[in-house]
């Protein structure tokens, strides 16, 4: 049992957040399915601007996944805390996850106003950087001997990721502006009755988002336990 | 200082005693350009090809200069010097400077032979343009080997470290390729030294260098 004191206060945190966190998902699921088929269409995109309600969600998760990753891999350099190289892996692939459905769901979206899959406009090259970078993430971190090297080899990566995002984007920006991507987030630029959706659709998932990272970060801590009580078994022995 | 200077001529002695390391650089350099010959369709007119050359010379670049990182720490690895690396009494940002500088001279050495066979191949003439298109080079091989140094010193001790070296590079060398491509196609088209390109390339290569001189301590361990 002595194992278990050793896993910090905070693992304990995450594991307190489950049942809390998934009834407010629940609900604000509910809430957000409601608010969607109930929104207005929009006069000029059709019934496909509702991706509206899903595809810039998705993208503020995926790049809190990558926030979540390059934080812990920081955290994990600083303190040598287990647990923050736990996060680390638990945002590199909840985020992942949003990366790519918002992957999938811009270029249907832009088939369907723009006419075109693909533009090499600067959000959209960026994104697909971050997508490419949290693969590499992932392949690093399975392909390096496990344990401390593992984590810290992908702590420094991690910490490349982050310089390297802003830098692609003012390089992108600098040399190859040509953006076709709508900005939701000025005033005015969403139509009557949009906005309460749109906020919904952007809580609900955030919260998704951190109700997934917080569980996939508990797994891991659990898998760190079950090793943990294993080795001392063997040791005992 | 002294000790990256150190490890700067020891990776150069090496090299020069076997000098395996530049000759496969070399020869995978003038295949690739060859490659690149075949690549681009029978009767593809000259401004064509004079347009997309500055983006073929920093492909070909590139791919050499993978191959050259791959093996930039294989001499370490096969004699288990890891271990005097990590157990050395410095702080190993100057290590990695030595590394990057050593891994630089080698592959510039490569691309200046490059470059030659380059305008054999398409016919460019870059007698004129000599300085401006070196300062280029410079910049963009700044940039690959900072952040290359560091990543190869990780990929190497992996599995598939072959594999994993380029998925893990090629993402950061993006934003060197966008200034390099601009700034080789301006100076090909006799427009002078590029400013923005210089500054962008300036601005990635510091932040390059920088970021893997403090990160390399961690990526020495035993």
């Amino acid at each position: 049992m002595a194992g278990f004191s050793r896993l910090g206060a905070l693992e304990r945190r995450v594991e307190r957040t489950g049942t809390s966190l998934s009834w407010l998902l629940a609900a604000l699921l509910v809430a957000y399915v409601w608010l969607v088929v109930g929104a207005p269409i929009d006069s000029v995109q059709g019934p496909i601007q509702k991706i509206l309600y899903l595809h810039p969600p998705l993208a503020y998760g995926a790049y809190l996944g990558f926030i979540a990753t390059g934080l812990g891999g920081v955290l994990y350099l600083w303190r040598g805390s287990e647990a923050f190289d736990r996060m680390a892996i638990a945002g590199a692939e909840v985020g992942l996850i949003f990366c790519t459905l918002m992957m999938v769901t811009g270029p249907i979206w832009a088939k369907g106003t723009w006419g075109t899959w693909w533009s090499w406009d600067p959000r959209l090259t960026v994104t697909l950087l971050l997508w490419f970078t949290y693969l590499a993430y992932l392949l690093l971190r399975s392909f390096a001997e496990p344990g401390a090297r593992a984590a810290r080899f992908a702590a420094v990566y991690g910490i490349v990721g982050v310089v390297l995002i802003p830098l692609n984007y003012y390089v992108i920006e600098i040399f190859e502006a040509r953006s076709m991507h709508p900005d939701n987030l000025e005033r005015g630029s969403l139509g009557d009755g949009m906005g309460m959706p749109f906020l919904v659709a952007n809580l609900t998932f955030f919260v998704a988002f951190v109700y997934l990272l917080a569980r996939r970060w508990e797994v891991e801590n659990l898998a760190a336990r079950a090793a943990l009580r294993e080795s001392e078994e063997g040791d005992r022995k | 200082m002294r000790v990256a200077l150190a490890i700067l001529w020891k990776d150069l002695v090496c090299e020069w005693r076997s000098r395996d390391r530049v000759a496969a650089m070399l020869l995978f350099s003038l295949l690739v350009v060859v490659v690149f010959h075949f690549a681009l369709p029978m009767g593809t007119s000259r401004a064509a090809v004079t347009q997309n050359a500055p983006g073929l010379l920093w492909v070909a670049y590139i791919f050499a200069s993978l191959l050259g990182l791959n093996r930039a720490f294989a001499l370490e690895l096969e004699n288990d010097a890891f271990s005097g690396l990590a157990l050395a009494p410095v702080t190993g940002g100057w290590l990695f400077l030595g590394k990057a500088l050593a891994n630089f001279t080698l592959i510039s050495i490569v691309e200046l032979a490059t470059a030659f066979a380059f305008a054999l191949v398409f016919d460019l003439d870059l007698k004129g343009v000599a300085l401006e298109l070196a300062l280029i080079v410079a910049l963009g091989t700044a940039g690959i080997c900072g952040i290359g140094t560091l990543i190869s010193a990780m990929a190497v001790r992996t599995r598939f470290s072959e594999v994993l070296l380029p998925v893990l590079l090629l993402p950061t060398l993006i934003p060197v390729l966008v200034g390099s491509v601009q700034g080789t196609a301006a100076v090909l088209a006799g427009d002078g030294v590029p400013f923005d390109a210089v500054q962008l390339l300036i601005v990635v290569d510091a932040t390059y260098w920088i970021v893997s001189f403090l990160a390399f301590d961690y990526v020495l361990d035993e």
